[in-house]
This record gives structure tokens, sequence and C-alpha cells, in this order.
């Protein structure tokens, strides 16, 4: 097959087949891309190392308390044994988890065997955090009465409005005030909105689609992520920002807290939060702060049922009838962007839109890289109180949910995968030697032993070139490679030698891009 | 000797292979483009087809559903 045309429309296949959706990262995912020296500083923090451990999974929570007050390292034999034979895979993971968050590593206990111990630093402070003690923490609260002193409902109604102003700054509503430039500046940085390439005004992403549709914790997590990611962009020290973060996840709702001893880039780093509704402040200058909802367990993972504390949060509005009705008892006009984004309105009045649920309105969310677990996600989430009453457990019709699946699975009956085929293989010796190599290194696709045929994805295939090279300078001693990975040289007056020592490993495919530079003796063979 | 060809591994139901095949037969999409066919659920076709086959699909699945709520009601 001629190689010519594939480039050009490389770029549009790469979207069509890999759809990029939302990467929801949890404290885990965070913390493990991050280098471990950061990791080191944060576990200088009691407020850190509490967040991490209750991130951690149930059986590295065991494992961690069991551990805890031992000085020496305990033999990984002995940790082993700590978790039934059945569930090895889990204990397989959890150590895995702990060493990647460094919160233990490998020692050698006398006699050689391996052993784990925890890091004393992270020992250290979590003791802290469990038993009480050391220093107090940065946040004091410590001052006299507020005599403006804010409520829990003040500082939820606050939070909401703030939070909703980036939200439908993101939908483009145009009733609200606008939000900092620094605030769009990362969301375009988290991919959740985009330049238009006309005329640069920022546009949402398929990404940011999705965010909209997620609930609010994970909405506020998934942006703080991509806060914290240029933070040391403006200078202030990613550290002391998730320390003073996590600090103030585990504050009181309702109380104020001092700005007092807070340095100078963390009272900047304040100013963003506030402006997020993640604190309140009634003056910049106020010398105290409130925390509110949103700040609170911020870590929570979205998947751990968070103890609903929402009492009073937004009642559900919406209704969905049988026959793909919806209707939605709101005046917000994010709320009704939001339903636009995958039902036809039809009427719209001061306190009810009036919406229909199509086909084609599914299949338009759907193209804009929507799920529809996210579409009944959404619409479970803000159902309206009446659809709950009585023993119905399912609210939501069956008929329009499995419809919205059913519509999503028609567009995805076909499944691709970029690759490259091999075939025609000589033996199959050589066929069981090429699959066993794409099997252990994950990239093969697919694969047929009668007819030697295989699949393997694109990064495999780039992979085996160099598995080829090795090969190919295992076997003939005056063969090497130098310089460039994809040149060999063939030290061998004999070029027929050569040649068929290169036909022998290459594959005709690449023969044809071989470029023989006969120098005096010396062939090499380019990739 | 080895045979290197790059392009698309398409996963699909043997139905929706069938429909593939008679598009690559009739030469539907002006020419042919399934390099080999692997097995019931699975082909090989070339990478740069693959808009015009979706916009194909897509056609199907348009014909094939019918409107399932009335508006003016």
């Amino acid at each position: 097959m001629a190689d010519n045309g594939i480039g050009t429309s490389h770029q549009a296949n790469t979207a069509l087949i890999q759809a990029s959706n939302l990467e929801c990262k949890n404290l885990y995912d965070y913390l493990r891309t991050r280098p471990s020296t950061l990791l080191d500083r944060l576990y200088n923090h009691p407020a850190i190392c509490l967040a991490v451990y209750r991130e951690l999974p149930e059986i590295a929570r065991q494992y961690v308390i069991r551990i805890l007050f031992v000085e020496q390292p305990v033999p990984q034999a002995v940790v082993a044994s700590w978790c039934h034979q059945s569930y090895s895979k889990e204990h397989t993971h959890v150590c895995q988890v702990l060493s990647d968050l460094f919160v233990w590593h490998e020692a050698p206990i006398p006699g050689g065997l391996p052993g784990w111990i925890l890091n004393s630093t992270f020992k250290r402070n979590l003791k802290t955090a469990l038993l009480g003690g050391g220093k107090p923490w940065s946040m004091s609260s410590a001052l006299e009465a507020d005599n403006k002193a804010r409520d829990v409902s003040f500082l939820d109604g606050y939070s909401a409005e703030r939070w909703e102003c980036v939200l439908h700054y993101m939908v483009g509503s145009q009733q609200q005030e606008g939000i900092s430039a620094d605030a769009v500046r990362i969301l375009l940085h988290a991919g959740l909105m985009k330049r238009d390439e006309d005329d640069g005004s920022p546009v949402i992403t398929r990404q940011g689609f999705q965010f909209l549709l997620l609930d609010r914790q994970a909405q506020v997590w998934h942006f703080l992520l991509q806060y914290l990611d240029t933070v040391e962009q403006r200078g202030l020290d990613l550290g002391e920002c998730l320390t003073f973060l996590f600090q103030l996840s585990f504050s009181t709702l309702g109380k104020d807290y001092s700005t007092e001893g807070m340095s100078q880039g963390l009272l900047i780093f304040l100013q963003h939060l506030r402006e997020f509704g993640l604190v309140y402040q009634r003056k910049r200058k106020a010398g105290r702060f409130y925390p509110t909802r949103l700040a609170l367990n911020i870590t929570c993972s979205q998947n751990k049922g968070v103890p609903v504390l929402e009492e009073d949060a937004p009642k559900g509005y919406i209704i969905v009838e049988t026959n793909y009705r919806v209707y939605a008892y709101t005046d917000s006009n994010l709320q009704v962007a939001l339903l636009g984004l995958f039902t036809e309105l039809l009427y719209r009045f001061p306190n009810v839109v009036v919406g229909i649920i199509t086909r084609e309105s599914v299949r338009q969310a759907l193209r804009g890289g929507i799920t529809s677990e996210q579409i009944i996600g959404y619409l479970k989430q803000h159902i309206h109180s009446q659809m709950l009453s009585g023993d119905n457990k399912n609210a939501l019709p069956p008929t329009v949910l499995d419809q919205i699946k059913l519509w999503e699975l028609e567009r995805n009956r076909l499944i691709y995968s970029e690759g490259v085929l091999y075939s025609q293989f000589l033996s199959q010796a050589d066929f069981n030697a090429l699959k066993q190599y794409a099997q252990q290194t994950g990239c093969l696709i697919w694969s047929n032993k009668e007819k030697r045929t295989m699949v393997v994805n694109k990064t495999g295939h780039d992979d085996r070139k160099k598995l080829e090279i090795e090969e190919c300078v295992k076997i003939y001693p005056n063969i090497y490679n130098r310089n460039l990975p994809n040149e060999i040289w063939c030290d061998d007056a004999d070029h027929e030698h050569c040649i068929e020592a290169f036909q022998r490993f290459c594959p005709r495919h690449f023969i044809i891009d071989m470029m023989f530079v006969k120098s005096t003796t010396w062939p090499v063979c380019q990739f | 000797m080895v045979n290197v060809m790059k392009g698309i591994l398409v996963k699909c139901d043997p139905a929706m292979k069938q429909f593939l095949l008679h598009l690559d037969e009739t030469l539907k999409l002006g020419r042919k483009f399934i390099i080999q066919d692997l097995d019931d659920s699975h082909l090989f076709i070339s990478s740069d087809i693959l808009e015009s086959l979706q916009t194909k699909i897509d056609d199907l699945m348009d014909q094939i559903s019918f409107p399932m709520n009335e508006k003016d009601k």
C-alpha cells in the first residue's frame, strides 16, 4: 500500500479515532505525577498527610496504621500475609499506590529480605495529625468575634453565585458579570475552552461540555487541579498553595479564620480562591476569611459517597415524561443552557422551560463529546422532588434512559483503532515470536494464528523497529548501530552478506526506505 | 517476507461488517477501501477513507430510524 495520503489525513483521523474525554484525576492520580521532592515537602504538613491517608484505598490504610508505630522495616512477606490470598491483586495494587506516593519505600531488613518502611516525614506528621500536638496550623482562628459575622446560608449563596459565574461564562450566557482574565486563562489552559479560530474569543470545547455536567464538587476539584498547574508560572509556591488548600478543606464551615501570618504568595492565592467562591472575604484587606462549602472536603473523590451535607442544596427541577418531554422548573439561564445541550427546547416561560429529547438533539450532544452516562447522570442529579415521591425507585422513565443509551450505542457500532497489519509471515516461529513480543509490550490489538496475521498499534510498530535493530545487532556480529538509534552499520566487506542480513530482519516495507551508502566498504542502513 | 501495512482496524458486529463489505464491493465510496477481511467482527481498512465512511454510516442510521415523538401535541 502506498504511504502517501496518510500523512495529510492523519490529523483528522486521530480526532475521529481518539475522542479524548475529560480526564478526572483524583488526589492519588494528581500526587503520583508530582516529583518526589515536592511530595516530601508536602508531607511536612499534618493536614496533607491526613488528606492523603484518607484517600488511600482501604487496604492501604490498614497497612499504614499497622506499621505506623513500627520503627524498623517490616518484611514484605509479613505485609502480604495481612491480606487474604484471594485478594493478592488488590495487595499488589495498594503496594504500588503506597510506593507511588512515597508513603513507604523498600528497605532491606537484617537478613537480606526485602521490607517496607514508612516515609519518616509522613510517619511523623500522620502521627501528629491523628494524635494531636505539633505546631498550630498556620490558619489560625484566634480572632475576636466578627461584628458582621456571616452565617452558613449566606456563605452558600455567595459561593454558588461565584461558581455559577464561571459556569455562566463557559456556556456564554450574556446576562452575568464577566470573570477575570486570570480565570479565563485557567479555562483555556484546562482545555475546557479554546480560542475561536476566527475572532480569538474563547469558546467551549467538548471537555468543557463534559465539565459542565459534572457535579459541583468534581467541577471544583478538576478546576483547582488545572489552576495548580499554572500556579508556579504566577510565581506562587505550589507546595505552599497545596498545603493551604488542604488545611482549608479541613476547616469548619461558618467559622472565620485570620489571614495573619500568611505570606504574600498565599494572600494572592487567597484572592484567587475568593474569586471562585471557595472563600469569602468582605474586603480584600479584611484580615479574616470564611471558607465556603466548595472548599470543604475538596479532596474527596467523586465516586466516594460523600456524606450529603447539602440538605439546603439547590432542589431538583427537572421532570422527564415517558413521551420524551422535559419540563424544567427554573429561571436560571445557566440551567436552561445546560439542558439545551441535549434537548430541543420548545417553550420558555418565566419559571419553566419545556423541551423534548429527540434523536437529533441527543446526537448533537454526543457529537459535542458528551456521553449518554453524563446526560443521564445530569438528569438524575437534578430530578424534581415530585418525581422521587412514591415508591418509585427509578424516577426517570426507563424508556427514555434506554433510548438515550441506544442512541449512543448506535454511533459506536464501529470501533476504530489505528494500527499496522503484519501478514505473510514465512514461518510460524517468526509469527509467534513477534506476537509474544507484541503481547508483552501490550500493543497487540488482534491476531490470528492460522492466517499468521496480526495488528499492532502504532507505538508498538515503532518500538518493533527498534527491536528489529537490536535483534539484527545481536545475531550478526558485524552489524552494529551507532550514533542514531534508527541506523545500523555493517562492518563487513561482504556487501551481499550485509544486505541479506538487513533484509532478513527488516521487512520489505522498510527496505524501500533504506539508504545504502556504499562508502568505501561500509554499508549503512537507515530506517 | 513479512508484509506490513498501515491502516485502521475496525471492530464491529457481523451485520455492520456485511454493510461495510457491501460498500466496498459496490464502490459506494468511490473506491475499494478494505485492505483485509480478518474475521467475523474485524476488518482492516485504509485510514484515509475514515471520514467519508463515517458520514455514510450516519446516513444509514438516519434512514433506519424514525421520529419517536411528536412535537406538536
